[in-house]
């Protein structure tokens, strides 16, 4: 059984590379809307361009999300019992027609609230639910295979490092060459009971339906709701409440298995730079790594 | 003479800069604001969906046109034919102050549905349908230092690829280690030559002071960002990364800047928190990245 390799040292202890808990809104922990405010300016000194201004608008509608939605609603019907209650104060018929400037212009005005109230009834339509996060059942591990060069090592976990802190991403997997080169992040308890992650079996999950297409393919899988497909029992070093399971394909050798914590939680930038990022590290491994050795382990 | 490593912006990785194949990420629903949709609601919210709000979601189906402006249209049309008929429908004497009151408060609306798009533009799950497009006056380019490594050089031309085909960016520079490269569109003024541009990228940066930058920088507005005469023609965003040296564990040294990523977009509020958390996580690569910080 490949079981790949147990870190065990072979990579020296850095404390960087603990799993840190992706925060809730990564981009207000690396920078607000408009950076660099005027209390960092001391730390820019040298820096002899313009600041940015504070955009107190785009600030504004962010966090008042839905007051700002239903604000057209507002606008508009009260625009609306306005044009009526103006034209039954002036005594004049309250019917529809254009004969008059007056009717005119109240049936403009009130074309104009009928837009602002459908706006708002679309902003109200198409709000964004907020979907929990669910927190995986699993332990933390942190497997890379011994005979891995440290460049390669290097690019595998700056991807863990950037995926964890950018997307949902609680489980990566690289699997190359017939190899489990990394597992990182949350993995499915052993059922042995001594507290050890479930080990990759990179041979069965090559023989498995999910990889095959993947590979067969070349193009990334997205499982958005992965308790919805029957493959999930390919996936079983994956936490067993995996909410949504990318398989990006690394080139015709290998694969990557990234498990988010949100059903739907990989956007369709995640997905895109996700691409991408398959591609260079395929290009890395395969030219850093010719054929990865058999562990001892495998050595049966 | 500098030594200039002038790649051909033809060849190497595919780059789909010309619209409308740039960038890669767009989605070409037409809602009358785009949105990511959710399936699943909340009880709470069923009750409000059933009132089958989803009707209102609809499109005239003209390509190219982004249903999100269709208030601000409608603003412009309605607004301009109150005017029209406050001076041609009636004349001053026989305007009532009740018409006087409808034609203020017609305007006022006509105001805000001007504003709506705007503000569409911050909500939550708002994506936006404009993509960016190349000004005129630019020419592309792919200039990096000589004096870098094939693995380097691998590492520089894929991330400014990256950054080109991910987000809205039409010019990227990337400065590590006294390492330059930059990619994209440019404009470069007529007495720069080929030779020269790494010399003239140098000294621009140097007249900024880019190098010392340790906070990102972000203005996304064409007004702010229009400054730098490096800066391609057309600007309208602007995004600079800084490069942090990560010290090595056990070390007692301190976080150090080791150069910046620069990006330019030809539309305003180009990049999205998800985009700038992306870009920051590609910038902790050169940070990490004894290539660079071992020379």
């Amino acid at each position: 059984m490949e079981a790949g390799s147990l870190l065990c040292g072979s990579i020296p202890w850095n404390p960087k590379l603990r799993l840190r808990r992706r925060i809730k809104s990564p981009s207000q922990r690396l920078f607000c809307r408009a950076s660099s405010s005027s209390s960092s300016s001391s730390s820019n000194s040298g820096y002899k361009g313009p600041k940015p201004r504070r955009d107190w608008v785009a600030d504004w509608v962010s966090n008042n999300d839905d007051a700002v939605r239903g604000l057209p609603i507002y606008v508009g019907g009260a625009s609306l019992l306005a044009v009526l209650l103006n034209r039954t104060v002036s005594g004049i018929a309250p019917v529809a027609d254009a004969s008059s400037s007056q009717s005119r212009a109240d049936l403009l005005t009130l074309g104009l609230a009928v837009t602002n109230i459908l706006t708002g009834l679309v902003w109200l339509s198409i709000r964004p639910k907020a979907i929990s996060v669910v927190s995986p059942q699993g332990v933390e591990c942190q497997r890379l295979y011994s005979h891995v060069p440290d460049s390669v090592v290097a690019e595998l976990l700056w991807v863990w490092e950037s995926l964890s802190a950018v997307t949902c991403c609680r489980s990566l997997i690289v699997v190359y060459d017939s190899r489990c080169i990394l597992q990182i992040g949350f993995a499915a308890k052993s059922s042995v009971g001594n507290e050890e992650a479930v080990a990759v079996d990179a041979i069965k999950l090559m023989e498995g339906s999910l990889y095959q297409n993947a590979i067969k393919s070349g193009a990334q899988s997205y499982l958005a709701n992965l308790s919805l497909y029957p493959g999930k029992s390919e996936l079983p070093f994956l936490p067993s409440n995996t909410q949504a399971v990318i398989l990006q394909p690394l080139g015709e050798k290998g694969i990557a298995i990234i498990g988010g914590d949100i059903i739907r939680g990989f956007t369709t930038s995640d997905q895109a730079w996700i691409t991408l990022i398959g591609e260079k590290l395929d290009a890395t491994i395969a030219k850093n790594v010719k054929n990865l050795p058999l562990a001892v382990q495998d050595r049966i | 003479m500098s030594n200039t490593l002038c790649l051909n912006p033809l060849v190497q990785l595919k780059i789909k800069i010309i619209p409308p194949q740039f960038p890669a990420k767009k989605s070409t629903k037409s809602v009358s604001i785009s949105a990511r949709l959710q399936n699943s609601q909340t009880p709470s919210n069923q009750q409000e969906q059933q009132l089958n709000l989803s009707v209102l979601r609809f499109t005239l189906g003209i390509p190219g046109f982004d249903e999100s402006y269709l208030p601000r249209w409608i603003g412009y049309g309605f607004g301009s034919l109150l005017i029209l008929n406050h001076f041609v429908g009636s004349d001053s004497a026989t305007t009532t102050q009740a018409q006087l009151r409808t034609e203020v408060l017609g305007l006022s609306l006509a105001a805000f549905s001007i504003l709506i798009p705007y503000l569409g533009k911050f909500l939550k799950g708002a994506s936006t349908a404009d993509q960016a497009t190349i000004p005129e006056g630019t020419e592309q380019i792919f200039v990096m230092s000589q004096n870098v490594s094939d693995a380097q050089k691998e590492d520089l031309a894929w991330a400014t690829y990256i950054l080109l085909r991910n987000t809205n960016t039409i010019a990227a520079l990337i400065v590590v280690g006294g390492q330059l490269c930059a990619r994209g569109y440019w404009s470069i003024p007529e007495k720069v030559s080929k030779e020269n541009l790494l010399d003239w990228f140098e000294r621009q940066i140097e007249k900024i002071g880019l190098k010392n930058l340790k906070d990102n920088i972000y203005f996304p507005q064409p007004e702010d960002s229009a400054l730098w005469e490096m800066l391609p023609k057309g600007t309208r965003s602007l995004l600079v990364q800084p490069v942090v040296q990560v010290p090595k564990p056990g070390s007692n040294q301190i976080e150090m800047v080791e150069g910046f990523v620069l990006l330019a977009s030809s539309m305003s509020y180009a990049y999205s928190d998800k985009d700038k958390a992306w870009i920051a996580a590609l910038a902790k690569k050169f940070g990490g990245n004894n290539l660079f910080t071992d020379l």
